[in-house]
């Protein structure tokens, strides 16, 4: 397989996973808005937060502007708008190798977002236009999995869907311990409902109170997200589903290093005494070896240099 | 001859399927009877049948405008262009003569000289053209062979003569084209093809694939590694080359994907790691493919393989240089080339052709320039040249001045006839000109396509049948004469 071919299904997958994830994430924040008091101090900016766009967006916090930016905005590596092109063109390069009705549908979602964000979209629209963009990714998806053989290209696929999306799950948590860093009124007040729209972020909250306990509580949530095996969004079981997708791939040494070194970095059990602080420099710490597992990634089967 | 309700005629140009008298002509008289007895709504169900089909099939072809690029469904005409099989035998001895010669003529300008020498053809001419490429002089492909793919452009005139208008060197394009046009016609008429014994074309891509292992360096073990490159999905035959990849079962590879190692051998970035290329065929054009050797802002290349190329560890088809002997002057010394190194006369002739690099001849053309066709010497595709007797005054004008200013550049030929056949225009059959573009292969032997993609000017009278500019095709027939 080209090593082109591998990287486009790969950011493919990501940007897939990128696009599903960011309308989840907002959708959730505009209804964790609705129930915290204005004093809580949690507000649009947030958003940008999570997304690590603080340096890129410099307009108005205000909800129109943050929206705009985080949905519409195509000059935003982290729009919507932007990781629905992406994804859509990766896999209009990658026709060759993906089902046909994959590309029916993302081009269908692209044509269809950029229609929509065209124009200005009034508050009460947005719920039912996320819900809408959220329901085709995991049409895509399904179609994929239902689909395609599982060769290299969905390999390369699958990686980079595991990767974005234990690195999503990664932010939202750095964000919540924000909030436990910020004030401990709030946390003790609406500390259930902070943490349950954060579980919703990743569609995680039915999951946790079936799995883990049922009244929700900050660092039982994290654990889950960070250490659980069997949720599909938590990051251990990302790196697990990572590695039994490696596995079946040629000079895969390195990246089966790699991607041991994130799971053994995972804090498990979580120390008891774990304050806002240092879940934020943990969070760091995961992104940053993320990053390395892409780093890998690209430098073994994307620009390889020498004769195998 | 009647079809449906209407009389069929030829208006005094050749038909390749109709004679003067308005029968059919022998090689065509199935072909005829069956179209004949087709009412028009039946034409036009079968013509929609073969429009789905071809978006079905996604047969498509891209064109530029304003900056966009538009994927069109590729316009097929429903009715067959038949030609006798006695008549393709000698044309197609004379395509191989023809690609044979060529060769011989560009390996001696990039290494003997010898028929600049003897005069035969003006160094100058050469040593002008921007497409005698200084980075080529002394290389020896193997075989001998420069130009393994040519795409000749076939004309008949009124009394039906064949002529080559053009030979395409470089990068020809449209073979895809022929061979899903017979795919499309098999699938629409079956029946037709019981009543004819009509030459196949689909084993083009294995002739294609042989060619390309055969001209692969002469150390390699096993079988050859061989690459489409293209220049990438947005280039207008990017189908084409995907499909041509695809049939050879062969990786279709973009300049990022490649690279030249310090051992000045060609490589693929593969997941598997770097993995050795024997054979380049390359669909970018020459001065694309190295930002080493030639222009360094090229995005499409891959640098060194210019070094690679000259140093024998890798093939590349065409050769680069190739395209020294697709210019239109050179063109109108290919009989004299043949006669020099064949010592025979050629098969199939030229269209008379006036050198504008010529004080008398140019004044010739600039006295009869409403009578004839004016061509610059390296454009194709149909651009940038005047057709005379449907040029205003002003048209006219323009290109005398054009011509006075840069001479060497143009060459002009007589208005030809072009030949026509019956085409469904709206409901009803109607004559339209048309040309033929057979492909050419040649590696260790020569080989010929049975036929090869035949263009429709869809607009009446015209005679321009480039599909960016609104022409149609045909699938052609190759007919066995009946014993």
């Amino acid at each position: 397989m080209l090593s082109r071919a591998a990287e486009r299904v790969y950011w493919a997958g990501r940007y897939l996973e990128r696009a599903e994830n960011t309308a989840r994430i907002v959708q959730q924040h505009s209804q964790l808005l609705l129930d915290l008091p204005e004093e809580a101090g949690v507000g649009w900016y947030e958003l940008i937060r999570i997304f690590g766009a603080e340096d890129a967006f410099d307009d108005d916090h205000n909800e129109q502007a943050t929206h705009d930016f985080l949905l519409a905005d195509t000059n935003n590596g982290t729009s919507l708008n932007f990781c629905i092109k992406m994804a859509r063109d990766n896999i209009r390069n990658s026709r060759d190798l993906l089902p046909q009705e994959s590309w029916e549908n993302a081009n269908e979602l692209y044509q269809t977002v950029r229609k929509r964000l065209a124009q200005p979209m009034p508050g009460e629209s947005r719920f039912e236009f996320l819900s809408d963009c959220i329901g085709r990714c995991q049409q895509i998806n399904g179609i994929l999995i239902g689909t395609m053989s599982h060769h290299n290209a969905y390999h390369f696929l699958t990686l980079g869907q595991r990767l974005e999306r234990a690195d999503m799950t990664s932010r939202i948590i750095d964000v919540a311990a924000t909030y436990l860093q910020q004030n401990e009124r709030l946390v003790l007040r609406y500390g259930s409902t902070l943490w349950t729209n954060v579980l919703k972020s990743v569609s995680g909250f039915q999951m946790y109170r079936q799995f883990c306990q049922p009244e929700v509580e900050g660092l039982m949530a994290i654990d889950f997200l960070l250490n659980d095996e069997a949720f599909p969004r938590a990051v251990r079981a990302c790196m697990e589903e990572a590695k039994h997708t490696v596995a079946a791939l040629p000079r895969n040494a390195n990246l089966v290093r790699e991607l041991d070194r994130v799971e053994n970095s995972l804090p498990s059990p979580l120390p008891d005494e774990l304050d806002g602080a240092r879940v934020s420099k943990l969070m760091d710490s995961l992104q940053q070896q993320l990053a390395n597992v892409h780093t890998a990634v690209v430098k073994t089967w994307f620009l390889p240099a020498n004769t195998a | 001859m009647q079809f449906g309700s209407k009389t069929y005629r030829a208006d005094g140009f050749y038909d390749e399927l109709i004679k003067a008298d308005g029968t059919a002509r022998p090689h065509a008289e199935k072909l005829v009877d069956y179209f004949s007895a087709m009412r028009p709504e039946q034409l036009l169900e079968r013509q929609d049948a073969v429009d789905s089909t071809i978006v079905d099939m996604g047969i498509s072809f891209t064109i530029y405008s304003q900056g966009d690029n538009i994927d069109r469904a590729w316009p097929l005409d429903i009715i067959p262009r038949a030609m006798p099989g006695s008549e393709w035998d000698r044309v197609e001895s004379g395509l191989k003569q023809r690609l044979a010669a060529l060769n011989l003529f560009i390996d001696d300008l990039y290494n003997d000289r010898r028929i600049l020498k003897d005069k035969i053809v003006p160094a100058e001419l050469i040593d002008s053209s921007r497409n005698y490429l200084a980075p080529c002089r002394g290389a020896k492909p193997r075989h001998g062979v420069w130009a393994h793919i040519c795409g000749s452009d076939l004309v008949r005139d009124g009394d039906g003569t064949i002529y080559v208008l053009e030979d395409n060197l470089r990068v020809p394009s449209g073979v895809s084209y022929m061979l899903e046009n017979r795919n499309v016609i098999k699938r629409v008429f079956p029946s037709i093809f019981r009543n004819h014994r009509v030459r196949p074309v689909s084993e083009y891509p294995s002739a294609l694939s042989r060619m390309l292992q055969s001209i692969a360096p002469a150390e390699v073990r096993g079988k050859p590694e061989i690459v489409v490159l293209t220049p990438g999905v947005f280039n207008s035959a990017y189908f084409e080359h995907s499909y041509l990849a695809r049939t050879m079962g062969v990786e279709l590879v973009e300049g990022s994907d490649l690279m030249v190692d310090s051992d000045d051998c060609v490589y693929m970035r593969t997941i598997d790691g770097l993995k050795r290329v024997d054979t380049v065929y390359r669909r970018i054009d020459d001065t694309f493919i190295d930002p080493e050797a030639f222009r360094p802002d090229s995005m499409l290349g891959v640098p060194g393989m210019m070094r690679a190329w000259r140093a024998g560890n890798v093939a590349l088809a065409n050769a680069p240089g190739s395209g020294v002997a697709d210019d239109k002057v050179i063109y109108s010394y290919v009989p004299e080339i043949i006669k020099y190194y064949m010592d025979e006369d050629a098969i199939i002739p030229n269209v008379p052709t006036w050198r504008c690099s010529d004080p008398k001849q140019l004044d010739h053309v600039l006295k009869n320039i409403a009578d004839l066709v004016v061509k610059p010497a390296n454009e194709s595709g149909g651009y940038g040249m005047l057709v005379g007797p449907h040029a205003t005054r002003a048209e006219h004008d323009k290109f005398r001045e054009l011509l006075k200013a840069d001479p060497r550049n143009y060459i002009a030929q007589p208005t030809l006839s072009l030949s026509t056949a019956p085409t469904l225009c709206d409901d009803t059959l109607e004559p339209r000109h048309l040309d033929l573009r057979p492909f050419i292969l040649q590696g260790d032997t020569i080989s010929v396509t049975a036929g090869g993609l035949t263009r429709v000017a869809m607009v009446k009278g015209s005679l321009v049948v480039n599909s960016s500019q609104g022409g149609g095709s045909k699938d052609t027939w190759i007919v066995e004469d009946a014993d």
